[in-house]
């Protein structure tokens, strides 16, 4: 009972408790002053609710190095299974953003990754991007470019060629060929960076909303290729992507791209490996496997990345994109014509280093 | 006057339609068809009990269509959560549409919705980002849970084409979450710690229950429109919405993942098979631009509200932290926007 009074006396009025001992007794005079210490025991407990909720408050707000100095300074004790999950979510959410386009892409995501691939671009490879005016400044559009390199740094190269040099500062997005698009941690990075899985319908879908893309018809073929066929474009598919294009009605841009196919020379391809953990091949260059991680960083060869002229399509529209034959021509055309603009490129190419 | 028959009313889904039809149409208008009795708060529902996995299901069901004058049919009797007694879930999900088909088609039944899933497409790296109708459900899948309701679609339709007065449109849902539905990855959801698929990291839609009742509504209301799928506008990445309900992930290879979750499943422990491991590797997401065009159906909420709304019904803490920090990211958005 004692105990219970005293609970009471902080937050009812001094009136109450007498009141409560004598009920029937003297009434309670409850309109007297309050004391002086009465009133700043109750100024006292409006502070510490206060104190309270603010420090609740600031817990939930709190960003990710208070996270980690609580960690890290509570150690296991300050350590629960909602505080660790609080902590992951802050991680991820510090550099992805909670919401997404519909086929991925993620600008928070795209920001984070800007500066590696920024210094990529400008200090690694010193990218030298020429012709960006052939590039349309709206409406859809499709990059054709050679593909090289091992993993796929040229389609990387060839989005930010795009965004930095275009005047309309466009985004392209690219045609992820499978083996990327579904390895594991690179598929992810790939879908948030805005590419997506090269297939017809999402290509057709992409450029009816009237985006600009970017394809790599020679797929793993070019990807992959020798370091002594480099700069040998080879099939360019089955010409899917000048079907989509006469379907769309979207002009194809012809990209050469000079450097990429020396920074992983491929001397090598051990199947044997590749094969068992899915892969359509495995490479062996001079570095890799044989120096380890050391072994995946490109060589720094100098870059050029040009754009040419739209491809001439002959008055053809959505009705030729089932004539086997013509597609096939169209496909080789432009296959020729990257070729010629590689082959113009390399003969004024002094130096794999410096250009 | 015709009435609605409603298969899979003691389900999660088949009790809300009946609940919705009832309050639209009256009582007198829908008649529940299942083996167990409707939820006892609809008064003056009427109710026939079926076994649809009896052998002679299909005469009995006949004679119900026939004595309640039945127009319509939504069969909603599947099972959302995989069940370890793979030989029942077969019976019932095969073979009972089998039966129901079979019965429409002599009862001279107009028009059997059926419910069915967008996870029948199969979750694989070559699905393109958004699966149209026209792709064909991967019936080679692992899964008997995702077999079944193919081989129940296919029945439905091998009936609808030898019986052309029957109707069918087959409504594939998007993964519902929502208040009150209890399912193996709400499950999944209610758990503290998540494992996740290293390195992947795949779309995913959420359908709020409420659009998928519009949709049955308007399924209903319109007549045979064959397969349509029924999703939310917008996708969400699978860490997004896992980590906007504050689960812990823990990242398992993929290599280990289907062994270990196969023997976890097997040995009663596990929520779903092995085989459910796809699902949160590559993306399975359904393009909903027919059922715009031919249902007029248009998603009131985005996959992202329904997550919120299913947040706000289980775990209001975490929905109120997580539309702060929304609201805290358009602010910096916004400032942003500002100084640039």
């Amino acid at each position: 009972m004692r105990g219970e009074g005293k609970v009471v006396s902080i937050t009812a009025p001094r009136g109450a408790r007498r009141a409560e001992g004598r009920p029937a007794a003297a009434p309670p005079r409850r309109r007297r002053a309050p004391s002086p210490e009465e009133t700043a025991l109750r100024q006292r407990l409006s502070d510490l609710e206060r104190e309270i909720a603010a420090s609740r408050t600031a817990q939930e707000h709190e960003g990710l190095l208070v996270t980690l100095a609580r960690v890290v300074h509570a150690g296991a004790r300050g350590l629960s299974w909602a505080s660790l999950a609080r902590l992951q979510r802050a991680i991820y959410f510090a550099w992805h953003s909670e919401e997404t386009d519909e086929f991925g892409a993620d600008q928070r995501f795209a920001e984070t990754l800007e500066p590696v691939l920024d210094f990529l671009y400008a200090v690694w490879w010193r990218v030298e991007a020429a012709g960006t005016e052939h590039v349309p400044s709206d409406g859809p559009g499709l990059i054709v470019a050679n593909h090289s390199g091992v993993l796929p740094y040229d389609g990387l190269m060839v989005q930010l060629a795009v965004r930095h040099e275009h005047p309309a500062k466009r985004v392209c997005r690219m045609l992820a060929l499978d083996m990327f698009a579904l390895l594991p941690a690179l598929a992810p990075i790939l879908s948030k960076s805005g590419s997506v899985r090269a297939n017809p319908e999402n290509a057709e879908r992409l450029l009816r909303q009237g985006e600009l893309l970017g394809v790599f018809p020679e797929g793993v073929k070019g990807v992959g290729k020798f370091f002594r066929e480099r700069y040998r474009l080879a099939r360019f598919g089955r010409g899917g992507f000048v079907r989509i294009a006469l379907r769309t009605g979207s002009p194809i841009i012809p990209c050469a791209v000079v450097g990429a196919e020396e920074i992983h020379p491929v001397i090598g391809k051990a199947d044997w490996i590749g094969r068992p953990i899915g892969l359509p091949y495995f490479p062996v260059t001079p570095t890799f496997p044989w120096l380890g991680p050391l072994g995946i960083v490109p060589l720094p060869t100098k870059w050029s990345i040009d754009f040419g002229d739209p491809i001439d399509l002959e008055g053809h529209g959505a009705e030729d994109a089932d004539d086997p034959i013509l597609v096939n021509r169209m496909s080789e055309k432009v296959r020729s014509t990257i070729q010629r603009m590689v082959d113009g490129r390399l003969a004024r190419r002094r130096s794999v280093w410096f250009g | 006057m015709s009435r609605i028959a409603l298969t899979g009313t003691a389900s999660y889904l088949g009790g809300r339609v009946l609940r919705r039809l009832v309050d639209a149409r009256g009582a007198d208008a829908v008649v529940a068809v299942d083996i167990a009795a409707p939820p006892t708060t609809l008064h003056g529902v009427r109710h026939r009990m079926v076994d649809l996995t009896l052998p002679g299901a299909d005469q009995r069901l006949v004679d119900v269509f026939g004595e309640e004058r039945v127009d319509a049919v939504f069969h909603s009797a599947f099972f959302t959560t995989p069940r370890r007694d793979a030989a029942y879930a077969h019976e019932l999900e095969s073979i009972g549409t089998l039966h129901l088909a079979a019965a429409a088609a002599a009862a001279g039944v107009r028009l059997l919705v059926l419910r069915s899933f967008t996870a029948v497409y199969g979750a694989r790296g070559q699905n393109p980002n958004f699966l149209t109708e026209e792709r064909r459900p991967d019936a080679t899948s692992r899964l008997a849970w995702v077999r079944d309701k193919i081989e129940a679609e296919e029945h439905a339709f091998s009936f609808s084409r030898r019986y052309p007065g029957l109707g069918v449109t087959v409504l594939r849902f998007a993964t519902l979450m929502g208040p009150g539905l209890h399912t193996f990855y709400t499950r999944i959801f209610s758990k503290r710690v998540v494992p996740v698929i290293l390195g992947y990291d795949p779309l995913v839609q959420i359908l709020h229950p409420d659009d998928a009742l519009a949709a049955v509504d308007a399924a209903l209301a319109t007549g045979p429109c064959g397969v349509v799928n029924v999703v939310p506008r917008g996708t969400m990445t699978l860490l997004t919405a896992l980590h906007l309900s504050d689960k812990l992930t823990v990242a398992v290879p993929h290599v280990l993942a289907y062994p270990v979750a196969e023997m976890w499943w097997g040995s009663g422990l596990g929520e779903a098979p092995g085989g459910f491991i796809d699902y949160a590797r590559f993306l399975f997401v359904a393009d909903g631009e027919k059922a715009q065009r031919e249902l007029g159906f248009a998603p009131r909420y985005s996959s992202r509200e329904a997550l919120m709304a299913y947040l706000e019904y289980r775990y209001p803490e975490t929905a109120r932290r997580a539309k702060e920090q929304t609201e805290r990211e358009r602010r910096e958005a916004k400032a942003r926007e500002a100084q640039a």
